[in-house]
């Protein structure tokens, strides 16, 4: 799969000196969900204001959609959703949609066609001719949503898509997301919301202080944790605990954790455990949760800075 | 042209929005209908529609004098003072913020991210921010000439200068103020800076057309009908007075070369008066000159004085100021990080 995005070095200086971004690379295959975490300060807002050329990059060497990046025409196939988009009051739903068609070069006809599509497609169809002013938060983050898409991009990034729509809403964009998805697109979303990245991205990145401290597919990440619970009517008897703390197992009261990646591994453990004819209320796989892994990470990220 | 459109249909929208545009509009409107009710009869000229009448043989309906009046007070006083000044001072505090909104933070995100130069953006927002201050004088010039038909009896187009003489006016201190909220993005700031330069160019005009005046007054009295310097009583010429004179042109010179860097917003808008011609049966030609053609020598100098500088050089030392300050403003535009 080729990528939507290759960044070969991307280095950011502010004028104060503050280097918000250490010279990173990175790879966004076609066709993904990839998502991008991090602390507050971490650089994402600025990798994305990077590559859409809202910032200057003191340094930038890759491609974005097989062209330099900051190639200006290959952004009419590019779609963006800002965090905190505000949009001019003055104007309806539909006009801010067939603002941003006019901005990327969409005819008049098709722009027009689009944003009525799109305008449906968010459930912001009633509510085309009222002024943005009269708008909920969560009505504002859907016509963001429409109107990144109304140049029908390859490439859409997403920054804080969910801020401030509620669960219901959540839903309807995390199901956005994977129909653009299905559609080929690729999408970048910036979250801080961990389970709802996790819930729909393919590939993750983490960064902290301008660098990447983890990347990869979702479930290759969570994986690294994969591990087998194993619970009990009543406690473990002592025998069996010494057995089973002797061959590596955790054990705690009724419960019984083996790291394994293969379930052959706990067959042993259930037959030791019907052998004593206890009964077994649980057998459960349970992997890291992008959450603890982001935790995991950036604490570990940060004892290293300290270190250093 | 697509994104020219798109901006340009943004900005009618947002003026539309703008309480102060429709206030302004509406002032326009009653100023041209004021205009219109000034009227002519056989005995002299009515105001409010004939609702107070003066007396005045010289300015009696189809005379050469009641058209002078009546393009002289379109040119003095709508155009000169209400144009000029008050919709102009309005339309400045109206677009204002224009730019810092443009540029905050969740605006001008997306903008930045299409396919459109940062240059192309910046000057379509300016040139939409002019719209305000053109559909203004348009209406108003609109009503103006309407009123002259009734009025004076014929059509007279030439009122339409006043739509880009005072467009002009307005974006060279427009300049100013984009200038300073791109810098600094607070529109408070750039209200004052705008301002600021507005009346510094205003008082150094009057500085440099008083020297001017002081120069050519001083010429008339030096010099007779037939060209000779007058005598003193004792038959020596003047040297006193001459000596004053060039001491007048030394400071003319002096102002001339200050203010040649400066916007010329006066002698923008009073090229009304060389541009708007007469056209009665009696005379055809601009304002300027049949104002000045009756009063001889005298009108000889206010006449020098209106016209001391072409309107090349007023319009084109301006317009310099501007493009200076327009690529100081895109030049910062341009290079800032959002």
């Amino acid at each position: 799969m080729s990528a939507a995005v290759s960044i070969e070095y991307l280095r950011k200086i502010y004028g104060g000196g503050f280097e918000a971004l250490t010279g990173i690379s990175l790879e966004v295959p076609q066709g993904c969900v990839f998502g991008l975490l991090g602390p507050n300060g971490a650089g994402k807002s600025t990798l994305i204001k990077s590559l859409l050329t809202i910032l200057r990059p003191t340094e930038c060497r890759g491609q974005m959609l097989g062209q330099p990046i900051g190639h200006r025409a290959t952004l009419s196939r590019v779609g963006y959703l800002p965090e905190h988009a505000k949009f001019p009051e003055y104007l309806t739903g539909a006009q801010v949609i067939e603002f941003t068609a006019g901005l990327s070069k969409v005819p008049v006809a098709k722009a027009k066609k689009r944003t009525s599509e799109l305008l449906e497609r968010v459930g912001m169809a009633a509510w085309a001719d009222k002024k943005i002013g009269t708008y909920s938060k969560g009505m504002k983050q859907r016509i963001g949503l429409a109107q990144a898409l109304v140049n029908d991009p390859d490439l859409v990034f997403l920054d804080e898509p969910t801020d401030g729509v509620d669960p219901e809403g959540r839903i309807e964009i995390r199901k956005l997301i994977e129909a653009m998805r299905d559609e080929g697109k690729t999408v970048f979303v910036n979250s801080h919301l961990l389970a709802e990245v996790e819930q729909v991205a393919d590939e993750v990145v983490i960064l902290a202080r301008g660098r990447i401290i983890e990347r990869g597919k979702v479930s290759d990440l969570t994986r690294r944790g994969l591990h087998y619970e194993v619970k009990i009517q009543g406690p473990v008897p002592p025998a069996l605990r010494d057995k089973f703390i002797a061959a590596g197992f955790k054990v705690a009261g009724d419960r019984i954790d083996i790291e394994a990646t293969d379930v052959s591994v706990v067959q042993p453990v259930l037959d030791a455990l019907r052998a004593e004819q206890l009964m077994i209320r649980e057998v459960k796989e349970a992997r890291l949760s992008l959450e603890d892994l982001f935790l995991s990470a950036v604490k570990l990220n940060e004892t290293k800075t300290a270190g250093v | 042209m697509r994104i020219f459109m798109t901006l340009l249909t943004d900005s009618v929208r947002l003026l539309r929005a703008r309480v102060l545009f429709w206030v302004t509009l509406w002032i326009s409107v009653l100023a041209a209908l004021l205009y219109s009710s000034i009227g002519f009869d056989e005995t002299g000229y009515s105001l409010a529609f004939g609702l107070v009448h003066f007396n005045d043989q010289s300015v009696v309906r189809g005379s050469l004098g009641a058209e002078i009046l009546y393009l002289k007070d379109f040119s003095d006083y709508f155009v000169g003072i209400w144009l000029s000044w008050l919709a102009v001072g309005l339309a400045i505090f109206s677009s204002a913020s224009i730019f810092p909104d443009f540029m905050s933070e969740g605006s001008i995100g997306i903008p930045l991210s299409k396919p459109v130069s940062r240059l192309t953006l910046f000057l379509c927002k300016y040139v939409g921010s002019l719209l305000f201050v053109v559909l203004q004088v348009t209406l108003f010039c609109l009503i103006v000439l309407v009123a002259m038909r009734v009025r004076i009896g014929f059509w007279n187009p030439s009122v339409f200068w006043a739509v880009p003489l005072v467009t002009l006016m307005y974006s060279y201190i427009y300049s100013v103020v984009v200038l300073v909220s791109v810098k600094t993005r607070s529109v408070l700031a750039a209200v004052l800076a705008g301002f600021f330069v507005w009346f510094l160019a205003f008082g150094a005009h009057y500085v440099e057309e008083g020297f001017y005046w002081a120069t050519r007054t001083q010429e008339l009295s030096l010099f007779t009908d037939s060209g000779h310097h007058p005598k003193t009583d004792n038959g020596h010429s003047s040297a006193a007075s001459s000596e004053e004179d060039t001491d007048w042109k030394r400071w003319h010179d002096y102002s001339e070369i200050a203010v040649a860097a400066m916007p010329k917003t006066s002698e923008t808008t009073q090229l009304m008066d060389r541009l708007m011609t007469v056209k009665g049966p009696q005379m055809s030609g601009s304002l300027v000159a049949a104002q000045t053609g009756q009063y001889g020598d005298l009108g000889e100098v206010v006449k020098k004085i209106k016209t001391r500088h072409s309107p090349f050089y007023i319009i084109g030392t301006s317009l310099g100021f501007e493009a200076v300050m327009l690529a100081l403003a895109a030049w910062i535009f341009c290079r800032r990080d959002y």
